[in-house]
């Protein structure tokens, strides 16, 4: 932060002493983007105009220019290849509408590639039918802000990603809003990154995709009817809080995927209609406290090797299934949620039930292993079922239990 | 009863078969790491000898689920890197791995037939499926290796 604001003041210093602006409109001496971009000294400001502008591969190399569009400039790259190609520190691009990034499966073509910079900003701007929105390679201590990303990744099933990360770190990612990508903001190897208050909506794959990424928070985020909400894979040290997973509904599809993941944090989530809001597999040390679940087909599926979770006052309302497990228990903990299905009783009164509550109903094994049997899933032979497994558990397992089953909605 | 006998030896028949059944981008999840298949230029996928599909993202997947079963696969087969969509079989696929190829989990790897112009066999850095093999689970992303 200390940098970012160094940076700045920096900034706003070097461009009071040595200000040129470079004017870019169709009347005017420079007309093109281009042209300004090689008339520039670093330190410069490039102001375009309203109007468009066929042009693409602008190339920044090792100038630090402040781009600024007025009422949105149209950039268009007609299909062609990158609009913008940058490789410098100090930069900053705003208000500017970038459309018609062509497709290709050879190249990775964005509206606006960083490579190998330091200290940027990125605010603002609008991009539509787009291939990659905004793509950081080796770059560090930037901010993506206010840009709004739209294509057509669900018709054509073939597009690159919203802002897409790779080996960056120290980056603040802020009030963007992607849609119809095929991954609304992914990581890989990105460290140190905060996510902030976006909305990912309609991508094909996911909302937010984490790879081999560590030390990363997301916090305020919504992701709606996405491929599946938000995928975090093989990656350390993650908070997640206070963000909006909702709709993630099909087949194969999730609020949150966690898989090969260690010592995360998820807090204030709230999970809302999806098929399973949080799909877990191979995860060791997550927290989960104070989370809402609601209406999901699954809350919680945990797969293969999951070790010391906890679950803690956190709400389960309406869910089909609260919790389904596959293999065995090791060491994870649910104490003090409150559970919509529990049907015990409090008898002094202290606000929590005095009969324990097992999450894991029969026949979400019954369903693990064959699928099909989801048809039943309201019947009445189910429901007795159930019922003689409460009352005297054999398959379930005996120690997955919550003790202290709160009698009311729990509060955060 | 015998005609309907006659009727399900078909139907035997065909459940069996070890046909590759086309990957539904966009829908199908990826049977090692759970994500959902999108591209078309790193997909893979597995047909066992029992007629069971398996499909990849990527073919470092491949690599490593078929590392981790026994089960005897009639079917390898990867994505052509230089023709999207179309599926190679991996005794016929030339396996190149550049920091420019964004394969889906991070191996860098993807995959162009032997026969093809572009394909340079001399490059450090282009492998055949006996050492792919090799070469992947000594230096494995998944798990954490960069």
């Amino acid at each position: 932060m200390k940098k970012i604001l160094l940076f700045f003041s920096l900034f706003f210093f070097v461009s009071t002493i040595a200000a040129k602006e470079i004017v870019v409109c169709h009347e005017c001496d420079v007309s093109s983007i281009k042209r300004a971009v090689e008339l520039a000294k670093s330190g410069d400001t490039i102001r375009i105009k309203k109007g468009l502008y066929k042009e693409y591969e602008i190339e920044i190399i090792g100038k630090s220019l402040t781009i600024i569009g007025e009422d949105y400039p149209v950039i268009d790259a007609e299909m062609k290849g990158t609009a913008f190609k940058i490789k410098a520190d100090d930069f900053s691009i705003e208000g500017l509408h970038i459309k018609n990034i062509g497709t290709s499966h050879t190249s990775d073509n964005a509206s606006i590639l960083v490579s190998r910079s330091k200290n940027f900003s990125i605010k603002n701007n609008r991009l539509s039918n787009i291939f990659f929105g905004i793509l950081l390679e080796r770059s560090e201590n930037g901010i993506i802000e206010g840009n709004i990303i739209r294509s057509k990744a669900r018709s054509q099933a073939n597009s690159g990603n919203g802002i897409h990360v790779w080996h960056s770190k120290e980056l603040i990612i802020e009030d963007n809003d992607v849609q119809g990508v095929r991954d609304g903001i992914y990581l890989e190897f990105a460290n140190n990154c905060d996510i902030i208050n976006n909305v990912c909506k309609e991508n094909l794959r996911y909302g937010l995709h984490f790879m081999f990424s560590d030390h990363n928070r997301y916090l305020e985020n919504l992701f709606e009817n996405n491929g599946a909400g938000v995928a975090v894979m093989y990656s350390k040290f993650i908070e997640m809080e206070r963000n909006l997973f909702r709709k993630n509904w099909g087949s194969a599809s999730y609020g949150l995927l966690l898989k090969e993941i260690n010592d995360a944090t998820l807090k204030h989530n709230i999970f809302e209609d999806n098929t399973i809001a949080i799909s877990a597999d191979n995860t060791n040390r997550i927290d989960y406290l104070e989370n809402d679940f609601i209406s999901n087909g699954y809350a919680i599926r945990i797969r293969g090797a999951c070790y010391k979770n906890v679950f803690r006052r956190n709400n389960f309302l309406a869910n089909s299934f609260d919790v389904a497990y596959t293999g065995n228990i090791n060491e994870n903990e649910f104490s003090r949620n409150y559970w919509s299905d529990y049907t015990g009783y409090d008898l002094n009164k202290d606000g929590i039930g005095d009969v324990p509550f097992r999450p894991v109903k029969l026949f979400s094994y019954l369903v693990n292993t064959t699928p099909e049997a989801i048809i039943l899933l309201r019947s009445m032979f189910i429901g007795l079922l159930d019922f003689s497994e409460k009352v005297s558990p054999v398959f379930t397992p005996a120690e997955l239990v919550d003790p202290q089953p709160q009698m009311k909605k729990i509060k955060w | 009863m015998k005609n309907l006998l006659y009727l399900l030896i078909p139907v035997l028949l065909i459940s069996c078969s070890t046909d590759p059944q086309p990957i539904d981008y966009g829908q199908d999840a990826c049977d090692f790491c759970d994500m959902t298949i999108v591209d078309r230029s790193f997909s893979a996928q597995a047909v066992s000898k029992k007629g069971k599909q398996f499909k990849y993202d990527a073919i470092e997947c491949m690599v490593n689920d078929l590392h981790d079963h026994s089960e005897a696969m009639a079917i390898q087969q990867v994505a052509d890197f230089s023709h999207p969509g179309n599926m190679i079989a991996v005794e016929q696929a030339l396996f190149i791995v550049n920091d420019s190829l964004k394969s889906p989990m991070g191996a860098n790897l993807a995959a162009i037939k032997k026969e093809s112009s572009i394909a340079s066999p001399q490059s450090a850095d282009t492998y055949y499926w006996n050492d792919l093999n090799a070469y992947l689970l000594e230096k494995d992303p998944i798990l954490g290796f960069e």
